[in-house]
């Protein structure tokens, strides 16, 4: 038993004849960030609504802090915080009321419950709006929110799929930072496709493409390991080739030097 | 029950944000208030008629309780057969179609406390409602010098009034938790509600078991008793089955969804 507090093993979900995530593997240490990153339906939301129990897998297993995800989901989903894709939001209720629900479903003790709102919403610097409406607030708003409700009870484990979506420069790095600063108490899992993102914030990276897990390593090992003879390749590069989509095609730098094909 | 509550607060909260429960208010008082004024003075006219005749047969008949609070409960039982699927059609696909269904499933939350949780809000919609009613008999007794209402048959009829609208909130929230469309829970939750209550008015072609068996679905004649002063097991079982089988097969479609 290793002491990682994610650990992945074979999830796989398929859809009728479609695989979404196949046999996937991975491990988080403890206060990690994870950089996952994939192109656009490569299974990356998958698989993280798996780990966090809104999704059953077909087959494998997930653990979180030791629990079994599917075997005992609410012991998982108290040590969890998610914030999904789409923030989800109630566009009529206020900051404060929907920040105060979700407190509320996450078992913050009564005594507490406001202190905490207050501090997840400056963590996420949604304070200012706190008697706005939802429904009434930017986009880069409506994600802070989800953020904010994402570090209510202050969970072990953070999944963050797009947390920057429709944020703007400044909000990003202000995000970017909160996100670093999060590391070492927390462990964090960062779905992005915003490749210097990754760069900034994360160590490690497991990169997905169709459902298939193509790199899981760190980001210098990576890049070392995808280096040319001229130059060292960029994540982008990395990128396009693992997941077939770019016309760069590198190869590793394993033994001789690969020609450097543009 | 922290989370129950935490639910039911939020769902009352919606329902006052969004101006439903208001409408809901205005409609109910409104239209209550055109059957018991309407009620009132047709009992009015009646007294006066026969009064006349002085038939202590026909006299006996004549009394608030038969004239108006009967008809008003049974005319507003009609209306909750139509008000009542557009206050439970938001309940659960709206938490689909706005994608918030990941946050509560992402949460330690049972799906046993979203449904009861959202049901205790719309019950307690009913309530307020139903209370409201009291107004009417309130009136008649405070405007007159001798004590008209019978007020044990008031309550019992607007305790079975309470108690069809739980059974059409507990249907409504099963087709709220079926699809994404609100539309379609709300056509599904009416036509639902309007088959119970239509299908007493065959029960007179009926023979034998037959005639028991549809007289016993129509809801019409359960609230019937109950309006009448009595609260029979029979009626109350009838209600609290309903209650029971729509809010089970709700607790299922939302456990559905976790293994989808």
């Amino acid at each position: 038993m290793s002491d990682a507090v994610i650990q992945v093993q074979n999830l796989t979900k398929r859809y009728r004849e479609l695989t979404a995530v196949d046999h996937v593997n991975f491990e988080v240490q403890p206060g990690e960030i994870l950089g996952f990153l994939g192109p656009n339906g490569a299974g990356k939301s998958t698989t993280m609504r798996m780990l966090t129990g809104c999704l059953p897998a077909t087959e494998g297993t997930a653990k979180v802090c030791g629990f079994d995800v599917f075997e005992q989901p609410l012991e998982v989903k108290r040590k969890i915080g998610y914030l999904p894709e789409n923030p989800p939001v109630y566009l009529d209720m206020k900051v404060r009321g929907y920040l105060k629900f979700v407190a509320e479903l996450k078992g913050v003790p009564r005594k507490k419950l406001k202190d905490e709102v207050d501090r997840v919403a400056q963590a996420a610097s949604v304070a200012h709006m706190m008697d706005r409406l939802i429904g009434n607030v930017s986009k880069g708003y409506k994600q802070r929110v989800g953020l904010a409700q994402a570090l209510l009870g202050d969970p072990d484990v953070l999944v963050l799929d797009e947390p920057t979506v429709g944020l703007d420069p400044g909000q990003i790095i202000e995000v970017r930072n909160l996100i670093k600063s999060l590391a070492g108490k927390h462990t964090i899992i960062l779905s992005t496709h915003i490749l210097q993102e990754v760069k900034a914030i994360c160590r490690k990276v497991l990169i997905i493409s169709s459902g298939k897990v193509v790199a899981y390593d760190d980001l210098e090992a990576l890049e070392s390991k995808y280096k040319t003879a001229d130059r060292v390749a960029s994540l982008e590069e990395i990128f396009l080739t693992l997941t077939g989509e770019g016309s760069a095609a590198l190869q590793p730098a394993a033994g001789a030097p690969v020609a450097h094909v543009a | 029950m922290r989370n129950i509550l935490a639910f039911a607060k939020k769902e009352l909260g919606l329902y006052f944000t969004t101006p439903l429960a208001w409408v809901m208010f205005a409609l109910w008082t409104l239209i209550g208030s055109f059957f018991f004024l309407s009620l009132v003075s047709q009992y009015q006219q009646m007294s006066m008629i026969y009064g006349q005749f002085q038939n202590p047969q026909v006299m006996e008949r004549m009394n608030f309780q038969d004239m108006v609070l009967l008809p008003l409960i049974v005319n507003m039982g009609v209306i909750l057969v139509f008000l009542v699927p557009f206050l439970t059609m938001r309940l659960i696909s709206e938490e689909r179609k706005q994608k918030t269904m990941e946050l509560l499933l992402s949460t330690p939350v049972t799906s046993t406390q979203i449904v009861l949780g959202k049901y205790f809000a719309a019950v307690a919609l009913m309530f307020v409602a139903v209370a409201l009613l009291l107004v009417y008999p309130l009136t008649l007794e405070l405007g007159s010098t001798a004590s008209a209402v019978d007020w044990p048959t008031v309550l019992s009829g607007l305790f079975g009034l309470f108690l069809l609208g739980c059974a059409f909130m507990a249907i409504g929230i099963f087709f709220s938790s079926i699809t994404e469309s609100q539309m379609v829970a709300s056509l599904a939750a009416l036509t639902t509600n309007l088959i119970t209550w239509i299908v007493g008015w065959r029960a007179g072609d009926a023979e034998g078991a037959m005639k028991e068996v549809v007289t016993y679905l129509a809801s019409t004649q359960h609230i019937v008793s109950f309006a009448k002063g009595n609260v029979d097991a029979k009626d109350l079982v009838y209600f609290l089955s309903v209650c029971v089988l729509g809010l089970f097969l709700t607790h299922r479609a939302v456990e559905a969804q976790r293994w989808a």
